[in-house]
């Protein structure tokens, strides 16, 4: 299975949209209040011009200092922290894979705000469990059941799992 | 928010730049293409390719009737939300019996109980129609026990049946009798107005199936022939009382329809255009008037109300949870 940096970054979102995400099904297309997707879809085509590509992974901004490579992703709010974070972690370690040492920053522009994210060893290991988990997840025949949570009010799915 | 457009005059629809263009013999008009939900042609209309082409791009269905009124098919875009897994379950549980009764059976109650919540709507008004009411009460307590798709189909029939008979008893204009169900052609106004509005609502059901991952050839209830479309017959049947024959009476009674509205032809009889628009004004208002969603908690219309039905519908095959049809509460 191939997990990428969006389902690590539902994963903190919510489970059943990671299944829902993974298995095609889509959140409604009109719905006007489909913050979380809209945001992603902001995230996801907004910077295609300044974006960065290694593999399959992106970025948009990347900086190198003498010997260290910093990887940045800018966001709107802190309102994900947790998932970009760990979405965040996920690029390192891809890098980290391919021999290139990087720490990475999450810059919130309007809230002035920067965050530096290290894949630090432990850090590693949780981020190893997380696939291991999306794996799971995304192996069952059926998605996780609804678990009401913060997410829920402006998610895109909401009428699909609250109708 | 956006529009369905409905067309009767004839004349072309085009591609013009990037967006659609009708040209009438009169008038010409623009038609903005994002806000275009679904287009319904009732005029002679001609495209051509490179118009379907744009049509396809921004995934609107085109229905076409023919000058009788009579559904035609429909342009059905290419399916733009594909999921495998979700085509797979539910060809899944159109196959089994065991999976496919309960969803169909579930699809008839609840079509039975909005048939009964308009009668009794009517009986509040004085309507004769206790003794439908109580015929259909009895009769619906043995869908239960029905054992096959063809015995559930059967008992439908004959509560619809019933149900047809107080339509007399509602109609308050003696030049509106209802004999029996005719379907092609329609006998009397009132089965022209049944089958206009049933194929409004088809479409509108199909338009809906369009932005979920179902697809519409596989029905629940309605036997998958490979060729039609089938899933949106099926869950119309859970609208038409609460939307379709809901505006007939009001039509009727109110008497916004007349007789002028029909004509009457060697083969049956039809709406006349005039008389056609004047249930096309009723229907679309119908279908954006809103009402409070009980789970959702927030106000939507009658059009959203069916896509939320299928997504229930969807998820059941997908999840295995317990589809509720949608009850009308007056
Ligand atoms: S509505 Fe809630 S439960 Fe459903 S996918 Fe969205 S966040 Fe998850």
């Amino acid at each position: 299975m191939n997990v990428n940096g969006t389902l690590i970054w539902y994963y903190h979102i919510c489970k059943r949209e990671v299944w829902l995400m993974y298995n095609h099904i889509v959140p409604d297309q009109n719905d006007e209040n489909i913050a979380l997707g809209r945001f992603m879809h902001e995230i996801t085509y907004q910077r295609q011009e300044k974006e960065i590509s290694f593999g399959h992974v992106k970025f948009d901004i990347m900086m190198q200092t003498k010997d260290h490579i910093v990887i940045g992703e800018t966001k709107k709010s802190d309102r994900y922290e947790e998932a970009s974070r760990y979405q965040l972690l996920y690029y390192l370690s891809v890098l980290k894979e391919a021999g290139i040492s990087a720490s990475g920053l999450l810059l919130y522009p309007s809230q002035k705000k920067r965050v530096k994210v290290e894949l630090a060893l432990n850090e590693e290991k949780k981020l190893k469990e997380i696939i291991r988990n999306i794996d799971i997840i995304c192996s069952q025949t059926e998605p996780p059941e609804v678990e009401k949570n913060r997410f829920c009010k402006r998610c895109g799915y909401r009428e699909y799992c609250y109708a | 928010m956006k529009k369905d457009i409905f067309i009767f005059k004839d004349g072309e629809l085009k591609r013009k730049d990037n967006t659609i263009l009708f040209l009438g013999e009169e008038q010409q008009k623009y038609l903005p293409i994002e806000q275009v939900d679904a287009i319904w042609v009732f005029g002679e209309v001609t495209l051509n390719k490179r118009f379907l082409e744009i049509i396809s791009t921004k995934e609107i269905c085109i229905h076409f009737f023919n000058h009788y009124g009579y559904y035609l098919g429909t342009y059905y875009p290419r399916e733009h939300l594909n999921s495998g897994l979700v085509i797979l379950k539910q060809v899944n549980l159109y196959s089994q019996d065991s999976m496919r009764m309960p969803v169909a059976k579930e699809i008839i109650k609840t079509a039975v109980k909005n048939i009964l919540i308009v009668l009794k709507y009517y009986r509040s008004r004085s309507k004769l129609v206790s003794s439908g009411i109580e015929t259909i009460e009895s009769m619906a307590t043995q869908i239960e026990k029905c054992q096959d798709i063809n015995e559930l189909m059967a008992y439908e029939g004959n509560i619809r049946g019933v149900y047809y008979q107080n339509f007399n008893d509602i109609i308050d204009n003696d030049n509106f009798q209802f004999i029996k169900r005719s379907k092609r052609p329609p006998l009397d106004g009132i089965n022209a107005l049944i089958s206009f509005g049933n194929s409004l609502m088809y479409t509108s059901v199909l338009s809906e199936i369009y932005k979920t991952h179902l697809d519409p050839r596989i029905g629940i209830l309605h036997a998958t022939n490979g060729r039609k479309f089938s899933l949106n017959l099926d869950i119309a049947e859970v609208f038409k009382p609460i939307v379709v024959d809901r505006i007939i009476f009001n039509l009727i009674n109110r008497k916004v329809i007349t007789e002028k509205d029909f004509k009457k032809q060697t083969h049956g009889t039809m709406l006349t255009e005039k008389g056609k628009k004047k249930f096309l004004k009723e229907y679309t208002d119908k279908m954006m008037s809103t009402i409070k969603h009980p789970r959702l908690n927030q106000y939507v219309t009658y059009k959203r109300l069916i896509r939320l039905e299928l997504y229930k519908i969807q998820r059941h095959i997908v999840e295995g949870d317990n589809y509720k049809g949608f009850v009308a509460r007056w």
